[in-house]
């Protein structure tokens, strides 16, 4: 088990670098000089010059280039952001948690709604349900996402009035960022309208949620169904049916765990488009995330800030579905058979 | 003299006819082919029969309700936007922009990336390993992200919307082809052809492609699917098509300003992108249903 | 009274090319403690009829049957809720592939004791190891010495024996009356094959357990069953003690099956043909009328369109109209469908 994980942490490590390599390579082809685009610096005095010709190494040749930008980078030094003049690891620090929390309260979501309704598809026998089903789970398939948040915000937020369409909190509150996780912070807050803000950082939250939550909730309805119905018909489930255990205690015990394997696995093929959903949610409803400071970045050719926005949320990706994939053998144990085999 | 058929023998149909009778076997698939090739026309022969050009303004009918409310009239049969241009028009030319891109786009990445995986996934190696590693890493940046770089470095624009939906598709295409064809050489008639004296080449033709050619093919639908939202994504945040063009995503971004006041402008572009996409996703599940009682 | 009757039992299948009677009348008794064995080629629709006894049927499945009492009770009329407790609890089951029989995600162990019967009189907090304790009997039982070893292990870490052996524990732990065994050694060597039976024997003797043992195999069924029935197609076509039926088949499919055994005596001239009957088992959608085995035997004549009626003689059945005990079957034939 050692072995593999070392074996994933090679991959890890490889796969940063090539990632590393194709954004040096993307930097130096920005329509803008090198310097700006290295640091965000855009008149550089005489002696600044100096000192990020030396820091990244702009008289060598590539290669050394290259090694000179790693270790600018890994040490934590990404730049100051064009438009703000804020050192970006900064803004970047700032912005990372309200993603993260979006993210992670969509993505609970979908597999909490999501499971239940697709072990119940594959159960039921009726034609109705199946249809119905399958008609609701291929229209949030393919609905563009801009276009959800869009009608959502307008239905329920502007016509109906009943949620708000933008932002994390009412700017009346004011809660001390101590770990950039809204929910925590208005909890652990000491000031008296703790709960009431709580409750706030709630409601704005629904909205990009849901529209979020879309897409990961099909896929997981579709996938568990279709899982399922491939278990049901196994030997070991009959085996089970004919011992005489009940039909609830057989999905829960026998069938669930094995369809949760290809579940978790799917999942970690998702990621790339949900991270695209992420940021196109978050730039419609306001949401103070990276996505959105990445797509003003775009907006404004801040050209440290996409730097720096890419990379941190590549390497997201890249981390996240290493940990899926490692999750994914870890919990089936027929992956230590393949282990053994190919020790 | 004919054969008189006195015993009802079965007649055992060839395989790609009975993929086509289990495909039309189901109603939504059917009915989603038709749209599929509905959509198609559209996009080949749209411009041609649309009533007004894309840019054509009326000042005169600014934010006209569509045909079916009180305040429309059938000139404009889906209403117009706030600067007096035919929405019905504009669909119709963005059409062509939209689906037509979207379609390019998938055909190069599966060109591209059927080569690749497959010379990937017949050889062994360290060189293997190596490409799989890049393709990781670019499988890891989305197409989001692939367009901002790419727009920050050749400027906005529906010609760099290709490139960089392209790049962020054709990873995808590689590692499928990769995944099948690996796990098709693991199989024992593999082994027999070996032994039987084919070379590589002959058992990539003869043996492989022919249980490969299903997950590409769906894999072809899925991509088709991802490229139309992609496409309309970014020219909703306006990173690929600009602000006059017809395409859908920058018709719904155009619609925005005026929602409050004229939802059909943000409403109908939208449903288009739906009904496109559903399409080709009922599509993509019929061949999928189709085809996998040949792989169990 | 005999432990399971049935009498006449038909099950039609929903298929593409319209209704299929899959089993046409099949008749089978089984008493306490004794060994039946079911002989049929694959495809003759055994497997069906274990499905049918024990309760699960398939949901295109159509079940008429004149009879179908177990115990003197009568299945047809029981609830589905009266069946599953039937089911586990005095009928139990062992599958073909031991290995895909068992969960693979879950260790054996916890199979094991999720299958012990649940002893209501112990107080729940001893509950969980008088069951570990029972299972570790019962692994004794059927011969496994090294039990921490097998409960700690995943299906697919052991042998095929092992684990049929900790099916048939899982089986028999609830004591049941009957237990059909579907193939149980099909894809096993010879030497676990012997293991097998030997247990199977052993339960039968020591607690009185009625076995239903399908197989394709005649000669191990012939040294370990009781009584035989022969099924070819979906229709029983003899049925009777295991010592006459080998010394004196009536039925030319049961003369054909004995005659299939290759001769090890010697007496027969190097590469001469071995017999067999000619063509193939019919699929299903062109299944013959009356008698399925008419257009393969060789005694068949042009009466046999109609389907012969299960004729009783002794304590033989047999359904032919040309059996080789040149007795005429007496009962009327039964019109075509």
């Amino acid at each position: 088990m050692t072995r593999y994980l070392i074996r994933r942490l090679n991959l890890f490590l490889a796969t940063s670098l090539v990632l590393f390599a194709v954004l040096f390579i993307v930097t130096n082809q920005f329509p803008v000089e090198q310097g700006f685009a290295l640091t965000g610096i855009l008149s550089p005095s005489a002696q600044q010059i100096a000192q990020i010709n030396a820091d990244f190494n702009l008289n060598s040749d590539s290669f050394d280039q290259f090694i000179a930008y790693l270790h600018q980078r890994l040490s934590g030094d990404l730049g100051i952001s064009a438009t703000s003049q804020r050192p970006v690891a900064e803004e970047l620090a700032s912005v990372l948690p309200a993603s993260f929390e979006l993210a992670s309260v969509a993505a609970t979501l979908a597999i909490a709604l999501g499971l239940p309704l697709g072990v119940l598809a594959s159960l039921s026998r009726h034609k109705i349900t199946q249809h119905t089903i399958m008609a609701i789970t291929l229209t949030g398939y393919s609905i563009p996402v801009f276009w959800l948040g869009l009608t959502l915000s307008l239905w329920f937020g502007v016509q109906l009035g009943w949620l708000p369409i933008s932002g994390r909190l009412n700017l009346l509150y004011e809660i001390e960022p101590i770990t950039g996780l809204i929910l925590i912070d208005t909890l652990m807050s000491h000031s008296p309208y703790s709960v009431s803000a709580f409750i706030d950082a709630i409601l704005h939250l629904i909205l990009p949620a849901i529209t979020l939550a879309v897409l990961p909730f099909t896929v997981v309805v579709r996938i568990t169904r279709s899982t399922m119905i491939t278990i049901m018909d196994q030997t070991y489930i009959k085996a089970a049916e004919a011992r005489g255990l009940h039909t609830y205690r057989i999905v829960l015990r026998h069938a669930l765990p094995n369809a949760l394997i290809p579940v978790i696995k799917s999942l970690g093929l998702m990621l790339g488009a949900f991270v695209s959903y992420a940021m196109i949610v978050e730039v419609i409803f306001s949401w103070p995330g990276v996505g959105n400071w990445l797509v003003s970045g775009i907006y404004q050719r801040d050209y440290t800030v996409i730097q720096g926005g890419v990379l941190a949320v590549a390497l997201s990706i890249i981390f996240l579905s290493i940990m899926i994939e490692v999750l994914h053998t870890a919990i089936n144990p027929l992956s230590r058979k393949e282990l053994y085999d190919s020790n | 003299m004919t054969q008189i058929k006195i015993y009802q023998g079965g007649e055992i149909p060839s395989l790609t006819r009975k993929i086509w009778h289990t495909f039309a076997d189901n109603p939504f698939a059917l009915a989603g082919l038709w749209a599929v090739v509905a959509l198609l026309l559209l996009a080949v022969f749209g411009p041609l029969i649309a009533p007004y050009s894309a840019e054509y303004q009326d000042p005169r009918a600014l934010l006209l309700a569509p045909s079916w409310d009180a305040a429309g009239t059938v000139e404009h049969f889906l209403g117009t936007d706030d600067l007096g241009r035919d929405i019905f028009s504009r669909l119709l030319h963005g059409a062509h922009l939209t689906f037509g891109v979207a379609l390019a786009i998938v055909l190069t990445s599966l060109v591209i990336g059927f080569i690749i995986g497959s010379i990937s996934g017949m050889m062994k190696g360290l060189k293997a390993s190596i490409l799989s590693h890049l393709l990781d890493a670019l499988l890891s940046i989305p197409s989001l992200l692939m367009a901002i770089l790419v727009v920050a470095v050749m400027g906005p624009g529906l010609d760099n919307v290709f490139w960089a939906v392209g790049i962020a598709l054709t990873p995808q295409f590689v590692r499928a082809t990769h995944q099948a064809i690996h796990e098709e050489l693991q199989k024992e008639y593999v082994k027999a052809a070996k032994l039987d004296g084919a070379n590589m080449i002959q058992i990539f033709w003869y043996v492989v492609m022919p249980n490969v050619w299903d997950t590409i093919i769906i894999q072809t639908t899925l991509g088709i699917s991802a490229a139309i939202l992609d496409i309309a994504a970014l020219g909703f945040l306006n990173l690929g098509a600009q602000a006059p063009s017809p395409e859908w995503g920058a018709m719904v971004s155009q619609g925005v300003d005026n929602i409050l006041t004229a939802p059909w402008t943000v409403t109908i572009p939208g449903g288009a992108i739906l009904c496109s996409v559903l399409a080709i996703n009922l599509v993509g599940d019929g061949l999928r249903s189709a085809l996998s009682p040949i792989n169990n | 009274m005999p432990l399971l009757d049935i009498r006449h039992l038909t099950i039609e299948l929903d298929t593409p090319h319209g209704r299929v009677k899959a089993l046409e009348r099949v008749s089978l008794t089984i008493n306490a403690a004794e060994i039946h064995g079911l002989v049929g080629e694959s495809g003759s629709g055994r497997s069906l009829l274990a499905r049918a006894i024990l309760g699960i049927p398939g949901h295109n499945w159509k079940i008429t049957a004149d009879r179908m009492m177990w115990d003197g009770h009568n299945l047809l009329e029981m609830s589905s809720k009266q069946r599953r407790n039937l089911m586990g609890s005095e009928i139990s089951m062992i599958f073909q592939d031991p290995s895909s029989s068992l969960d693979p995600v879950i260790r054996l162990g916890i199979q094991l004791i999720e299958a012990m019967p649940a002893h209501k009189k112990t107080p729940f907090w001893r509950r969980t190891k008088k069951r570990k304790k029972t299972a570790e009997k019962w692994l004794h039982k059927v011969g496994i010495k090294n039990t921490e070893k097998v409960m700690s292990s995943y299906a697919w870490e052991l042998s095929e024996g092992e684990c049929q052996k900790v099916m048939i524990a899982m089986a028999v732990a609830n004591q049941p009356r009957l237990l059909i065994a579907d193939e149980p050694t099909n894809s096993m060597e010879v030497q676990t094959q012997a293991q097998i039976f030997r247990l199977l024997s052993k339960l039968n003797q020591l607690q009185g357990l009625s076995i239903l043992l399908i197989s394709h195999e005649l000669e191990t069924l012939s040294r370990w069953c009781d009584q035989l029935s022969v099924m070819y197609c979906g229709q029983i076509m003899e049925s009777g003690p295991t010592l006459e039926i080998i010394a004196q088949p009536y039925h030319p499919y049961t003369k054909a099956l004995l005659g299939n055994i290759p001769n090890y005596t010697g007496s027969v001239a190097h590469k001469s043909i071995m017999p067999t009957l000619p063509g193939s088992a019919p699929a299903l959608q062109h299944l013959p009328i009356g008698c399925r085995l008419g257009p393969r035997c060789p005694e068949a004549q042009k009466q046999c369109v109609n389907k012969p009626n299960l004729c009783h003689k002794k304590n033989r059945y047999f359904a032919c109209h040309f059996p080789y005990n040149k007795e005429q079957c007496n009962d009327d034939p039964t019109p075509t469908r």
